[in-house]
């Protein structure tokens, strides 16, 4: 009995096995991005409702009467903390640079570009991709590429989309890149994501060594971002030196397991 | 009925995973609950129903994931057939078994997962970031693996759910 049943589910792994892997490979083609995408819109209006299970049970199992409204409030501080960091960040920057940089850093102020408010609906499955789900998708003017920000600063950017939905891949996902200059020394560098803190790549300057404290804000190099977006906080440094590049580590001003709207930045295009 | 409990099982593991999970991270790793059910399906009802269920529960993940539909299909395929093999030939009362048969699930699982993306052409982590994911991956699961199945063997006790052939 057990020598039979043995090569039967062998056999069923491996032709369900072959099975799957020429479902991802057609999945994958051009021409099924259409299905993929709807079909990857199916589940977001029943993740919107646990989200909101989600909140509501959190305000349920709250044990103490004030809970629930102290928490409110603490949000409520946090997100004025939140944008009080981003216009010291902003004003540290503005410092630095020249009335024209200052004009860019506008973009954050005041959203001069067309945007389009998400929920978040659902998150990645696993560690290895550190993704969101949103509630918008191509129907409302998304595509893939388009860069996706908080109150707060920098969140990451659209990597694909469906009719009703997207998936926005973060900055703490292990292979978002986004490259960054500091507000107060002005060296460039490339932020990388992980878990924890997000780390930061720093090209040597002679003379200037970055700081703890200093805004890490987008430097617009390569194209990817628009310039002037805050990241996050500098707060450790590793100074070599013999090294060609120094290492800090950011803390991100987001945190996407607390997010639940971003803004989409929809006029600004990728180069 | 077993189909629609199972289906209805998977579908709320995938929820709770997209949804709640990332909620509750340690050191950078969250639960996966798929994962854990696949591992269960497979530990009371045989390898065969645990495979069936892998494709289920991993088309659910992929849905919610960047890529194609299938990585995670192939990867709880690997941790299904693993976990099938152990439940097999080990005693099958003992916690301790469950438990590091979720670190090995977890490792394939990790491994097939990272080596579809890659054999797909689809970023991968680098590798000590992946290393420090599935070590965390590994704990997380191994922890809730024996009272997971516990609660699933009460569960498919009561419904009086018969193994299939295994």
């Amino acid at each position: 009995m057990e020598s039979t049943a043995r090569p039967r589910s062998t056999g069923r792994f491996l032709v369900l096995a072959a099975a799957m892997l020429a479902l991802a490979v057609l999945s994958q083609q051009s021409w099924a991005a259409g299905f993929r995408g709807t079909a990857k819109s199916a589940l977001a209006p029943i993740e919107a409702q646990m989200m909101s299970l989600a909140t509501a049970a959190e305000h349920a199992t709250a044990v103490f009467g004030d809970i629930a409204s102290l928490r409110d409030q603490n949000q409520r501080l946090n997100a004025e903390n939140q944008a009080l960091r981003r216009q010291l960040a902003e004003l540290n920057a503005a410092a630095y640079d020249n009335n024209e940089l200052r004009k860019a850093l506008d973009f954050q102020r005041s959203f001069g570009h067309r945007t389009v408010v998400a929920q978040v609906v659902g998150r990645g499955p696993d560690a290895f991709s550190r993704t969101l789900q949103i509630d918008r998708g191509s129907d409302d003017g998304l595509q893939a590429g388009m860069v996706v920000v908080s109150g707060a600063g920098l969140i990451g950017r659209v990597r694909e989309t469906g009719p009703h939905g997207a998936i926005v891949q973060t900055l703490a996902d292990p292979q978002s890149r986004a490259n960054v200059f500091l507000s107060g020394s002005g060296l460039q560098g490339t932020v990388i994501g992980g878990p924890g803190a997000l780390q930061v790549q720093i090209q040597h300057h002679v003379g200037l060594v970055p700081t703890k404290g200093e805004w890490a804000i987008t430097s617009g190099v390569g194209g990817g971002y628009p310039r002037g977006l805050v990241v996050g906080m500098v707060v450790n440094v590793t100074h070599s030196d013999a090294a060609t590049v120094d290492a800090a580590l950011v803390d991100w001003v987001n945190d996407p397991a607390t997010l639940s709207l971003v803004i989409v930045v929809t006029d600004f295009t990728p180069s | 009925m077993k189909v629609m409990a199972g289906l209805l099982l998977m579908v709320a593991a995938a929820l709770v995973q997209v949804t709640w999970a990332a909620q509750l991270e340690i050191a950078g790793a969250f639960a996966n609950l798929v994962l854990i059910a696949v591992m269960g399906l497979t530990w009371t009802q045989g390898v065969r129903a645990g495979l069936l269920w892998a494709c289920v529960g991993g088309i659910l993940l992929d849905l919610n994931a960047p890529g194609p539909l299938g990585p995670h299909s192939l990867a709880l395929l690997a941790g299904a057939y693993a976990t099938g093999f152990w439940a097999r030939n080990l005693d099958r009362e003992s916690p301790f078994h469950p438990a590091a048969a979720a670190v090995v699930s977890t490792i394939l699982y990790s491994l097939v997962l990272i080596g579809a993306d890659d054999a797909l052409g689809l970023p991968i982590p680098p590798l000590r970031t992946a290393l420090q994911l599935t070590f965390a991956a590994c704990l997380y699961n191994a922890v809730l693996m024996p009272p997971a199945l516990m609660a699933l063997r009460r569960v498919t006790g009561g419904l009086h759910w018969d193994q299939t052939a295994a």
